[in-house]
């Protein structure tokens, strides 16, 4: 689990370009939205592309983006829910 | 109705950055390319967004917001952009990803920028303009069909109005140019303006804004007088009619006019007409030219146009831009351009 | 001083003419089905409101080459129908315009080309590209025009042709031109439908604007264009004008670069500015042809300023439940059914609609209404970059 947080904080900060952040500097249980890192909208649909390009996951209904993409712990949840099944 | 130019902004491939300099050392290009000199935007977006931008979002926006504080001005009464081309960068790396992936799953934040109105709506953005905002995408009638829009906008009583242009030279668009020959052959140099050595253009790109304003403040620039675009002439003499009603309309004549701004490139058929015309109609004008500077580009009047008001506030004429000297001070200054079809004049006078 | 409409002409999923589009208009007859003519992975999944025409034949239509841009030659098509209703003597007398609309240029031409560049630079199909941008779609139409005059193309998304009309009328009442051809066009193409899709605001189901489950747009393509004219040259006409473009504002949301502000402050300031300008109050409007593109966001947005701004809402509908969304084109294309709304005295039903939303008080028209005294129509044009125009039509006295 630790190992696929910490890649998938390296992807996040790939994928939206949030050039002027480390790896280290998002906390697992951080929130990624508003008062957190403070992403928007369009950075919810990045992530629905990073899970499908490097997943193969498909989130079909945006309405779940605030639930799985609280946290980068809980995207690492749900990548791990889903992988298995 | 002439307006004060209250305000600036111009980033290009010269040092156009500082407004408190003019021109301070030429930049000389060997390629046939010539790309904006970069600046530090920082200053001017929070990290949160300037992530996104691509290049040209940032020194378009970028020089939109130094031409307001350069005013003065916080928030504009309307903003009107021309830029030919829109984002030509950012599209192309949406097309280009969809192509990859064969069209399955492509990232949202090259599309939202690909729309043309992308810069001055970022500009809205920034200093929370609600006002009118337009953005005009014609060749070489984007930049000119702003400015009437702004001219029809102080009718309006609308005032300090933001107007400006911005294109950029593309990977893509840069191939189109070299493979249909259009391009001057390299090694070159961007410093021969016109002679045998200039045969051909060197593609370029820019953003450049102004504040325009019905009352002058102690920044004042010099004002616009008014601006005129036409569409395929068929002849020299309708080109030299167009010119004269202009100035008429204008309550000008040549005799008044001290600086013609030349539109001259390398590119050959346009220069054939531009040189004539100042050997005929232009034999008393001091005549300067600005594309060695800036690079050809569709709506690179702006840059004349930001060359305009640097001369009058300064009352000088940079050697490097002087084709033709009749020891004439820049006080009514008169430019002419064109790209293929669309031709365009626009007067300026000192104050 | 007045700017009077003399002609209208439209191309879209309903019709290729006027008249087709006003009898799809009547009986309910949807242009969203299966993309049969786009090539593009999507086809069988995502709906769209194509004109089931190729470009062959969109081309022996329009007498241009088969070879241009498909935004070209509805364009064309559109305008030239436009030119032809307003039936003016002595057309190349006065000094007229051709301000037009669109929003990606020739894409369907680079999207093709530009795979070939991406496996070689220097490939000699670079060679067709050299002018598609959007200027070309316009320079191209005015020769076959023959307008001279004045000519610009606007560019500011989904309200680009609102933008047109509203340039081309101000031109008209600053005596800088006589005749201005206004309105605008965009085809279908992949960089759209993928970008719009990308965004996941595409619905896979033909589109339900207004309605509390709707799930977004159906890409849409045509051209729509309106021919205005001064007092002047409405003077000469043998055919009395039926209506003049009475308001019209442009506002920016400054909110953020794709979506809505969610009470519409940009919204707002466009219909109140539109208003302003008619002087009319919101009680003299009878019908508004709602922007109402089928997304959570716009329609939420849109639903509320009207509401804000107008209390007790009139009829209502968004026409794109019959021709999509056409991007620069929409304003135009709406420009001509809110005109034939005033002339035929009747109001278009918003198709497929159920549920009313849970945020408003008003649900939009749902089947035709006849015989309606029609005098002023309020038709919103919103797009990306938070770009708001609201433009007014009322019957000609």
């Amino acid at each position: 689990m630790s190992e696929l947080i910490a890649t998938l904080k390296v992807q996040i900060i790939e994928q939206l370009n949030l050039q002027h952040l480390k790896p280290e500097d998002i906390g697992d249980d951080q929130p990624l939205f508003v008062e957190g890192l403070g992403l928007d909208s369009i950075d919810a649909l990045e992530l629905i592309v990073l899970l499908q390009q490097k997943y193969g996951i498909k989130l079909a209904n945006p309405q779940d983006g605030p639930q799985v993409f609280k946290t980068v712990r809980s995207i690492a949840d749900y990548i791990t829910a889903h992988k298995s099944k | 109705m002439a307006l004060y130019i209250n305000g600036i902004g111009c980033i290009s491939p010269q040092h156009t950055f500082y407004n408190s300099v003019f021109l301070p050392e030429v930049k000389e290009y060997t390629t046939n390319r010539m790309a904006c000199v970069d600046a530090d935007y920082s200053k001017f977006f929070d990290s949160g967004s300037i992530r996104r931008m691509g290049r040209l979002m940032k020194y378009g926006t970028a020089s939109g917001m130094i031409a307001l504080k350069d005013a003065g001005i916080d928030v504009p009464g309307a903003i009107s952009t021309g830029t030919a081309l829109g984002l030509p960068e950012i599209s192309q790396k949406f097309l280009r990803s969809l192509i990859e992936v064969n069209e399955t799953i492509v990232s949202p934040t090259a599309f939202i920028q690909s729309t043309h109105n992308t810069v001055s709506s970022n500009i809205a953005l920034l200093c929370g303009c609600h006002a009118h905002n337009n953005t005009f995408s014609h060749k070489g009638f984007s930049f000119e069909s702003a400015l009437t829009d702004a001219g029809l906008l102080a009718k309006e009583n609308v005032d300090n109005i933001l107007v400006g242009a911005y294109d950029e030279v593309s990977d893509y668009k840069y191939a189109v140019m070299k493979k249909t020959n259009e391009l001057r052959k390299e090694p070159c140099s961007s410093l021969d303006v016109y002679g045998e050595k200039s045969h051909g253009i060197i593609a370029g790109e820019g953003a450049a804004f102004f504040v325009l304003a019905k009352e002058k403040s102690e920044n004042t620039y010099g004002s616009f007088v008014g601006n005129k675009a036409f569409y395929k002439p068929e002849s020299m003499e309708e080109i030299k009619n167009h010119i004269l009603s202009f100035l008429k309309e204008n309550n000008s004549s040549l005799a008044d006019i001290d600086v013609v701004i030349t539109g001259i490139s390398g590119a050959m058929e346009a220069d054939s007409v531009r040189i004539a015309l100042n050997k005929s109609l232009f034999s008393t004008q001091t005549i300067v030219a600005y594309k060695h500077l800036c690079g050809v580009y569709m709506t690179s009047s702006a840059f004349a146009f930001w060359l305009a008001s640097k001369m009058m506030k300064a009352q000088q004429i940079p050697d490097t831009v002087i084709l033709e000297n009749r020891n004439r001070s820049p006080k009514n200054i008169l430019l002419y351009n064109s790209h293929k079809h669309n031709h365009s004049l626009m007067l300026f006078k000192a104050c | 001083m007045r700017v009077f409409i003399a002609g209208k002409g439209v191309i879209s999923a309903i019709g290729n003419n006027v008249q087709e589009n006003l009898a799809s208009l009547r009986n309910s007859k949807s242009g969203v089905s299966k993309i049969t003519i786009l090539p593009t992975r999507y086809a069988e999944t995502i709906p769209a409101a194509e004109i089931k025409l190729t470009n062959e034949e969109l081309a022996q239509f329009s007498g241009l080459c088969s070879n241009e841009p498909r935004t070209a030659l509805l364009s064309l098509i559109a305008a030239k129908e436009a030119i032809a209703n307003a039936n003016i003597p002595d057309f190349k007398k006065w000094r007229t315009g051709f301000i037009s609309a669109n929003t990606v240029g020739a894409m369907d031409k680079t999207e093709t080309i530009y795979k070939y560049f991406m496996e070689d630079s220097n490939t000699d199909k670079l060679l067709e590209e050299d002018p598609y941008d959007a200027g070309y779609i316009t320079e191209l139409v005015a020769d076959k025009l023959g307008i001279k005059d004045h000519i610009t193309t606007i560019s500011t998304a989904c309200s680009s042709s609102a933008n047109a009309m509203a340039y081309g009328a101000r031109l008209i009442k600053t005596n800088q031109l006589d005749i201005v051809v206004a309105g605008g066009c965009d085809a279908m193409s992949r960089f759209t439908l993928n970008g719009f899709n990308s965004l996941m605001i595409l619905d896979n189901m033909p589109c339900t604007p207004y309605d509390e489950n709707r799930k977004g747009l159906n890409l849409g393509e045509g051209a729509g264009y309106v021919v205005l004219v001064s007092e002047k040259v409405a003077a000469t006409l043998a055919k009395k004008p039926t209506t003049t473009l009475s308001g019209y504002a442009n506002a920016n949301d400054a909110f953020h670069q794709t979506a809505s502000s969610p009470e519409g402050k940009g919204n707002f300031m466009a219909m109140q500015g539109a208003l302003e300008m008619s002087g009319l109050s919101t009680k003299d409007i009878d019908y508004i042809n709602l922007h109402g593109t089928g997304t959570p966001n716009n329609d939420l947005s849109e639903g509320m300023a009207v509401q804000r701004i107008f209390g007790e809402v009139p009829y209502a509908s968004s026409t794109k439940s019959y021709t999509g969304h056409t991007l620069g084109a929409c304003a135009g294309i709406e420009a001509v059914y809110s005109i034939l709304s005033i002339e035929n005295g009747i109001i278009f039903p918003n198709l497929r609609f159920e549920t009313k939303m849970k945020e408003l008080d008003f649900v939009p028209v749902t089947e035709l209404l006849e015989n309606v005294e029609v005098n002023h129509v309020m038709s919103n044009s919103f797009g990306f970059g938070g770009n708001c125009s609201s433009v007014i039509f009322s019957k000609a006295n």
